[in-house]
């Protein structure tokens, strides 16, 4: 699947959980279930704040050592975006099973163990992020993520947005950059080799896409800035989804 | 009942000042889903529509979810757990800690008469104490008055059914027809559904409890209750709906 593809999402897709939501892009397919505050365990209670517990369920198989180290990092990023003060003693649950993700077409994805695929961090997050707003969980801000590659190609840079496993494969470092509404960055991971100026670079696009402000633009003239920049723009994605979702319950008024 | 503009927002957006009412002699009331940063910072945490009422100087954010979150005043449907010493055990959704339902709590009650409720049994409530900090307290009976006003074991054939919480807050509006766009009840019970005999107890919680000598009608009047809130229906099509339901149910 190329990069240039729309992202999609459903949101109460999963109708016995609290909120759950389905978000598709460049490849990757995830769904994810929110439950809470409901009562923690004993072992995970906290006198003062919510426990935020993360699962991430892999396309195939039972998870490992890679869905544990993308679990910490999610649940680190998004215990700063939910109120965990408002409900002391109590566990926010979000589960994420990754559906569908792009194959590498060069290699058999089945005998590669050892690496982290960072590549699918934007998508767990954007899932987790949506699937909160459905659930109605108290938060601070909302956040958007992206993901880039930067390759050499004829001896240039090239910065990839939403790289295919054969460009990471192939590019010299990848980065997964996230951002909460106000701006701030929540979360920045990288792999490979890379100098100050680049991952400069790449923070300036990433913020390109994931904070562009209010899209003036729309129809035809949004779609030419989309390939102007590179990158869809995350955060009128979300915006334009909730807007529908919440029209849709409120249908009444 | 409010100023009718839709204005959608998410957690952590700002809030146009032109949008909150400035009324010089009231305080500012904030409802669910805002909340209030010192000094003058008021922001939305969940995500929905902004209702402001300019009348009361209040607002609130408009939305819909299913995990209840109990707050003071609430009128609840709970089903008691099990009894402690003085007290009762209730559940008000699942997964949650229990409400405490004191035995004393009730109309009229002494510590030699007071009702006993068995595990499983429901009660129509009215949330006494909400804090993050302690499980919510429960009570049957006007602080003020000593009256119960409605409120009491549910006792009778019944069946509880699920709604969604901006489902059961439709129905519990004074004018639910009119305001909330909900008038399947007062159909089923009118010339749509034939007259059906049935009584009801809405929770803020998303319970309601369908009371009817008959079985038939109580499947009945929850299938036509629970329809309407998923399919999200309006006046008309809940008319429809019912006709269609009474016409299976013959």
């Amino acid at each position: 699947m190329t990069a240039t593809t729309a992202p999609e999402a459903a949101l109460g897709v999963l109708p016995r959980s609290d909120g759950s939501a389905k978000y598709s892009h460049a490849g990757y397919t995830v769904t994810a279930s929110v439950n809470g505050p409901i009562e923690a365990q004993r072992r995970d209670e906290h006198a003062y704040e919510a426990h935020v517990d993360v699962v991430v369920r892999p396309a195939a198989g039972v998870g490992g050592t890679r869905e544990r180290h993308l679990e910490s990092l999610l649940q680190s990023s998004l215990s700063q975006l939910i109120l965990v003060k408002n409900f002391p003693r109590s566990l926010i649950q979000i589960v994420l099973q990754v559906e569908d993700s792009p194959e590498n077409d060069y290699v058999n994805t089945k005998l590669v163990q050892a690496s982290l695929n960072l590549a699918i961090m934007p998508a767990l997050v954007q899932t987790a992020v949506l699937a909160l707003l459905s659930a109605g969980v108290p938060m601070r801000a909302t956040a958007t993520a992206t993901a880039i590659a930067i390759a050499r190609q004829d001896g240039a840079q090239r910065i990839i947005v939403d790289p295919s496993p054969r460009e990471i494969e192939t590019g010299r470092s990848v980065h997964v950059l996230a951002f909460t509404s106000h701006g701030g960055l929540l979360l920045a991971e990288s792999e490979g080799d890379f100098t100050v100026r680049e991952w400069d670079e790449v923070y300036e696009t990433a913020r390109a896409i994931c904070c562009r402000s209010a899209p003036a633009k729309d129809g035809m003239a949004m779609l030419l800035d989309d390939e102007a920049t590179g990158g869809p723009d995350m955060r009128h994605f979300l915006r334009s989804t909730m807007e529908s979702k919440v029209v849709a319950d409120l249908h009444w008024k | 009942m409010a100023t009718a503009e839709r204005s959608v927002v998410l957690p952590g957006e700002t809030i146009d000042p032109s949008l909150i009412p400035s009324d010089p002699k009231k305080a500012l009331r904030l409802g669910p889903g805002l909340r209030h940063i010192p000094p003058t910072d008021i922001v939305p945490t969940v995500a929905g529509q902004l209702v402001t009422n300019p009348v009361k100087n209040s607002m609130w954010i408009e939305y819909n979810s299913n995990r209840y979150i109990p707050s003071q005043n609430d009128i609840v449907l709970a089903q008691v757990l099990r009894s402690a010493t003085d007290f009762y055990l209730c559940s008000l959704s699942p997964h949650t800690a229990p409400a405490t339902l004191p035995h004393l709590a009730f109309e009229s009650a002494t510590k030699k008469t007071r009702p006993i409720l068995s595990p499983g049994q429901l009660v129509y409530a009215r949330v006494a104490l909400a804090n993050r900090h302690m499980d919510p307290e429960l009570e049957c009976v006007s602080a003020s008055t000593g009256k119960a006003d409605g409120l009491g074991p549910i006792t009778g054939p019944g069946c509880a059914f699920d709604v969604s919480l901006g489902f059961a807050r439709r129905l519990l509006m004074a004018r639910s027809r009119e305001d909330g766009g909900v008038g399947v009840l007062e159909m089923l019970g009118g010339e749509e559904g034939g007259g059906l005999a049935f009584e009801t107890a809405v929770g803020r919680n998303g319970k309601v409890w369908v009371g009817s000598e008959s079985a038939r009608t109580v499947v009945l009047v929850g299938r036509a209750l629970q329809e309407t809130d998923r399919r999200g229906l309006g006046i008309e099509g809940q008319r429809r709906l019912v006709k269609k339901l009474v016409k299976e149910m013959r």
